[in-house]
């Protein structure tokens, strides 16, 4: 069988602003029916990353392929299949929340007005209300409703919790995927990028992790938490000298012993069994943890 | 029935959805014929992807332990298992062999193992006969 098209296909990417490199030879690819995550701590990448492939910036060397296409030479082909919510978003700041989705709307072929009434409601929004008196966690779920109604194929989120408060952050995350992923179960798609992870941990299948505009790590989210473990073993004495090899960081505290493993964790487990100890345990890394301990390493 | 994911249990989260929910089934927790949570909702509570909870019951029904019924949701099935009685035992084989070897690394001696499998099925069959009584009345 063919494989299908991926929605997104970075290759070799590098982009720089005048002699700043921002992404520099990366690699990522995103198949239909995903949510991907773009990880990295501020000024990793990810804003310049997702702007190549809505040809806001032209990469300076490497190929960005959106659903196969070049979005530099299929601009209108490219964006009338997705939607996008930037870091910062901006309306007109005298229309009201109807008259701004309204218009937005003018720009789509396809509308889903019932999805848009279920979202309103979900937020308590008011329709009347002028978008310049908004707070920007109120933008922001505007500007999420604007991007999930015209019900395109793939999703690219940039950023979308930053700067909001916890509870509104876990609320309507999951509401607005929900909402977006049911209109063709099993086929759309979202990039999402964002450096507060435990609040995307269960919605992301797949993930790559950016820092210094490279790539670090690309793994799938469940084979993720099975490879990093976390190993914490105490003796009776102060541990034995141990061969940890394999061990991505250890950290000694007294007769204690932790243990980081990626993918080495069943042989170091064994390891530290032969030596007896009095409390032995593992337990998996969240994305989060993986994120700071891929980056500290 | 509340059905709870942990991400650092090291286990995928369908395959969580998938054991809890089998879990329940076996306690009388979830009753033949009682209606599973629709997948979005489902999916919310839990803060996982939609696509985990679909996955979740896919597998169940290809399990044979819920069925889907068209605009009516998923149910629990009665009677579930659709295979043969030597593939389910050697599917059961699999479990038991794993079982064995953590009793062994743990030093739990072949009596007291056999002890605590019976102590196991015993709490499973109060938490169902608690579940049948509490239907009845």
């Amino acid at each position: 069988m063919k494989s299908p098209t991926p929605a997104i296909q970075i290759e070799n990417l590098t982009y720089a602003y005048r002699r700043a490199e921002a992404v520099h030879d990366l690699n990522l690819t995103v198949q239909p029916g995903r949510c991907y995550g773009l990880f990295g701590r501020n000024g990793a990448g990810k804003t310049t990353t997702m702007k190549c492939l809505l040809n806001l910036l032209r990469p300076q060397s490497g190929h960005v392929r959106v659903f196969g296409l070049d979005p530099a030479e299929h601009e209108v082909a490219v964006k009338r299949r997705l939607a996008y919510v930037p870091d910062q978003v901006a309306f007109y700041p005298w229309m009201s929340v109807r008259e701004t989705l309204d218009y937005l709307a003018s720009f789509r072929v396809q509308w889903n007005r019932k999805t848009e009434q279920e979202l309103f409601a979900r937020f308590q929004l008011d329709p009347a209300r002028r978008t310049g008196s908004l707070s920007k966690g109120q933008r922001t779920q505007v500007a999420l409703i604007a991007a999930v109604c015209p019900e395109t194929e793939l999703l690219v989120l940039d950023e979308p919790t930053s700067g909001l408060d916890p509870i509104v952050r876990r609320e309507f995350i999951e509401t607005v995927i929900g909402a977006y992923q049911e209109g063709n179960p099993g086929n759309r798609t979202i990039l999402v990028s964002t450096h507060l992870i435990t609040e995307f941990e269960g919605l992301i299948d797949e993930f790559t992790i950016i820092d210094n505009g490279r790539t670090v790590l690309t793994l799938d989210s469940d084979q993720a938490r099975e490879r990093y473990q976390k190993i914490r073993a105490r003796f009776a004495q102060s541990p034995p000298e141990l061969d940890l090899k394999g061990a991505l960081r250890v950290r000694r505290n007294g007769r204690e012993l932790e243990l980081i493993a990626n993918g080495a964790g069943p042989e170091l487990m064994e390891r530290l069994r032969q030596h007896n100890p009095e409390a032995l345990s593992t337990e998996a890394l969240t994305l989060e943890e993986i994120f700071v301990a891929t980056l500290k390493s | 029935m509340i059905l709870q994911i942990n991400f650092k249990s090291g286990m995928p989260i369908y395959l969580q959805v998938v054991d809890q929910i089998k879990a329940a089934a076996a306690s009388g927790a979830l009753r033949p014929g009682e209606v599973l949570p629709s997948i979005r909702p489902l999916a919310e509570e839990l803060r996982v992807n939609r696509n985990t909870v679909a996955k979740a019951y896919s597998e169940l029904e290809s399990l044979g332990v819920i069925e889907t019924l068209p605009g009516r949701g998923c149910f629990l099935k009665g009677n579930h298992s659709a295979l043969r009685k030597e593939v389910r035992r050697k599917l059961l084989i699999v479990e038991i062999d794993q079982a064995i070897v953590q009793a062994h690394h743990l030093q739990v001696p072949r009596q007291e193992f056999l002890e605590l499998v019976n102590e196991r099925m015993d709490v499973l069959e109060d938490k169902r006969r608690a579940n049948v009584n509490h239907k009845e009345n």
